[in-house]
């Protein structure tokens, strides 16, 4: 059933021209440079920070770790087994998939990340700008060109974006890291309001194609949901709009205090309005210039992201119902992990990475490879990351879907735990991260451990339960339904536990979770998850989620119950 | 006194100042009233303004070389004011970020003190072409060369 050539040349995604494959081999040459001069002695610690930053680089708690740009979470099996290739040789066996939909690697040497960055250019990759004042990987919908509910498939605007913020003369060295998400779709499954910009693309009734623009979302210390300051914007202006928000940030944002830096706090500053005002006057001097995108262009890259040519499929709905009701363990999986796709008689898988036991999205490079496989042998050689740290296969005939389930529980990545409680986001907290308060990993072990009769998951129904080592909120815990958040007491480890945030996706509109009451220690964090489940269940409307309910009762009949009345 | 660079605004290659063009003298904005015989000096903050554009050179100050608001106000200068004097970069001026600084439109830069550049040096210059327009290149590589296209 192999259809694809391992070297997937059908594969829909971006290829390397000779022109990005030059920039890239500089790149990786003029880095090495660097790192040869940084050993040498000739280059100060702290430049070199700078540019080991913004080429994925790290100085972590225990090594150095890489991060790897994933670019808007796409990759074909060849990147993916180069990936595998690289946790084996260069670091001990595994990677980990992060929110941003990257790639890292927690071990590898200083002085191998330029034979590292070689081995990736050989496969048109890179870790540019995954690190640092700069603007980051942009993000998208891991569903992308395959989402029943997608008006514009947002993946050639998200290469765009790449190309055109790539070392970029102007906007390399802001005053704090930027990040970008676009969704395509009805649903937002990217997150667009908490990001630094949010995009949404879709056609007119006429077919144009807009964008809108909001700005100033973002998570961290300060959470807040962005402001739309443009709509309808002709994709033609996508980098000369850019241009001017970002223009405006250089300039104007904070640089005096990195805890104040990001951009969310330049737009409170000026409110919405005053940064729209301040944006719309300096478009107004670079909507003419040469950087407007021609459909020469637009359609240039919209071509490496043609539909592959689905070939049609008999009807399997039978055989998988008769599958499901003959394995329930499988039809959980399809019930929670197989969404719907465009294409009749496909669906799109996510593989979890979320095993009791496995840090959240750890991945061994076995595991890596296997995946990379099944793209080859049941897909078109195509891999997604997910922000929810978990592989996504696009394009999967129904009828292979139990020959995949039974590979993936074989290579521990069948859980069914899609939409549900123990689908934990985390960050790699302070186990590895010099920045944590906290360790986040063992928390989330514990939660999974006392949590896992799946009939009792799915009476809780869909729960987002995200966990941040510290506040700088790589783990999302403010849009989590259930988000926790570690912090340093004295010298200790404690979680501070906030519920009804959301993300903006299956079409909720996003919102920050709100405290429920003083911090715990890690002990007792799932004795208290446990009591706000019981409040819940206890409270809840017939066929009400975790979210509604706690959207229509506030966070007071939690307070009580968990924390007791103050009588 | 720190190492002046300049860049030959044709081929684009790093040279030596003359030692002279050093010499001048550089005023804040409010001291300087036009005078042809010195030059200005600006803070990365500074906002830019028509008159600008008749001194016969302007430097900006960078005061770390990781914060990026002179980058902007050189663009600025350049492309908006119309700005075709000497744009000095000064201040924590490193070798590594020159690229950045010459695509935003300096021609001259005075190292930070204590740093040194071999200009024959050909790490310097990282790459040969960049995707975006910049005040160098002022049109963008969609513009400029034929790109790939998908199979």
């Amino acid at each position: 059933m192999l259809r694809c050539d391992p070297r997937n040349p059908g594969t829909p995604m971006y290829r390397y021209d000779s022109f990005d494959r030059q920039f890239i081999a500089e790149r990786v040459r003029h880095y090495r440079a660097q790192t040869e001069r940084y050993l040498a002695g000739e280059l100060s610690e702290d430049e070199f920070r700078h540019l080991r930053l913004r080429n994925g680089l790290y100085v972590q708690r225990l090594a150095p770790m890489l991060r790897v740009a994933v670019p808007y979470g796409t990759l074909s099996s060849t990147q993916l087994r180069t990936l595998a290739h690289i946790a084996r040789d260069y670091d001990r066996g595994y990677g980990h998939l992060s929110t941003r939909q990257n790639m890292q690697f927690n071990w590898p040497e200083l002085a191998e990340v330029p034979d590292i960055l070689e081995a990736l250019a050989e496969v048109e990759m890179h870790a540019i700008q995954t690190s640092g004042n700069c603007i980051r990987n942009v993000t998208t919908d891991e569903f992308s060109g395959v989402a029943a509910d997608e008006t514009l498939d947002p993946r050639p605007y998200c290469e765009i974006i790449r190309q055109w913020s790539t070392s970029h003369p102007e906007f390399d060295w802001l005053p704090r890291k930027f990040k970008i998400a676009v969704t395509g779709a009805a649903e937002d499954r990217a997150a667009i309001d908490v990001h630094d910009i949010g995009l949404r693309v879709y056609r007119d009734a006429a077919g144009e194609r807009l964008v809108d623009f909001i700005v100033g979302g973002g998570l961290g210390r300060t959470p807040v949901i962005g402001e739309t300051i443009r709509t309808g914007l002709p994709m033609a202006h996508l980098l000369t709009y850019l241009e001017a928000v970002m223009r405006v940030y250089n300039r104007y944002g904070r640089r005096d205090n990195k805890y104040k830096a990001r951009i969310k706090i330049l737009v409170r500053a000026l409110t919405a309005e005053g940064f729209r005002a301040k944006v719309d006057e300096e478009w107004a001097l670079v909507r003419d210039s040469a950087s407007v995108l021609t459909v020469a262009e637009i359609e240039r890259v919209e071509g490496y992201f043609v539909p592959p040519a689905w070939p049609s499929v008999p009807d399997a709905t039978a055989t998988l119902a008769e599958q499901r009701l003959a394995n329930p363990a499988f039809g959980r999986w399809v019930a929670n992990n197989v969404m719907a796709h465009r294409q009749p008689g496909y669906a799109a898988v996510v593989l979890s990475t979320k095993v009791t036991g496995i840090p959240p999205g750890d991945v061994s490079d076995r595991q890596m490879q296997a995946v990379a496989d099944w793209a080859d042998r049941y897909g078109f050689g195509e891999i997604r990351i997910s922000h929810q740290q978990n592989f996504v296969l696009p394009d999967v005939p129904q009828a292979a879907l139990f020959e995949l389930w039974q590979a993936a529980c074989r290579e521990g990545l069948g859980e069914s735990n899609v939409g549900l409680l123990t689908n934990i986001i985390c960050c790699p907290g302070g186990d590895y991260c010099s920045l944590a308060n906290a360790k986040s990993i063992p928390v989330a072990e514990a939660i999974q451990q006392r949590f896992d009769d799946y009939d009792y998951l799915h009476d809780l129904g869909p729960i987002d339960l995200n966990i941040s080592g510290c506040m700088n909120a790589c783990g999302h815990h403010h849009v989590g339904t259930i988000g926790i958040l570690g912090v340093d007491k004295k010298g200790e480890e404690f979680y501070q536990i906030s519920i009804g945030g959301h993300a903006g996706h299956a079409g909720q509109t996003a919102s920050i979770g709100a405290i429920i009451g003083p911090s715990v220690s890690r002990d007792e964090v799932p004795d208290v998850i446990g009591r706000i489940l019981d409040t819940y269940v206890a409270l809840r409307a017939p066929g009400e989620t975790f979210l509604a309910t706690c959207r229509r009762i506030g966070t007071e009949p939690f307070k009580e119950r968990i924390y007791g009345r103050a009588d | 006194m720190a190492a002046l660079i300049e860049i030959d605004r044709v081929s684009g290659t790093l040279r030596g100042a003359d030692a002279g063009r050093a010499g001048l003298p550089l005023l804040a904005p409010e001291a300087w009233h036009g005078q042809a015989d010195a030059g200005l000096r600006l803070p990365g903050d500074a906002e830019p303004e028509a008159r600008f554009a008749e001194a016969p050179l302007i430097a900006i100050e960078f005061p770390a070389f990781h914060d990026g608001r002179g980058l902007s106000l050189a663009v600025l200068l350049r492309t908006r004011f119309g700005f075709t004097g000497e744009l000095r970069a000064i201040g924590d001026v490193r070798p590594d970020l020159l690229h950045y600084l010459v695509r935003c439109g300096f021609d001259t830069f005075e190292l930070a003190e204590g740093v040194s550049i071999d200009l024959a040096d050909p790490r310097l210059v990282p790459h040969l072409q960049y995707y975006q327009a910049s005040v160098r290149d002022p049109e963008p590589a969609f513009r400029r060369v034929a790109r790939g296209r998908a199979a």
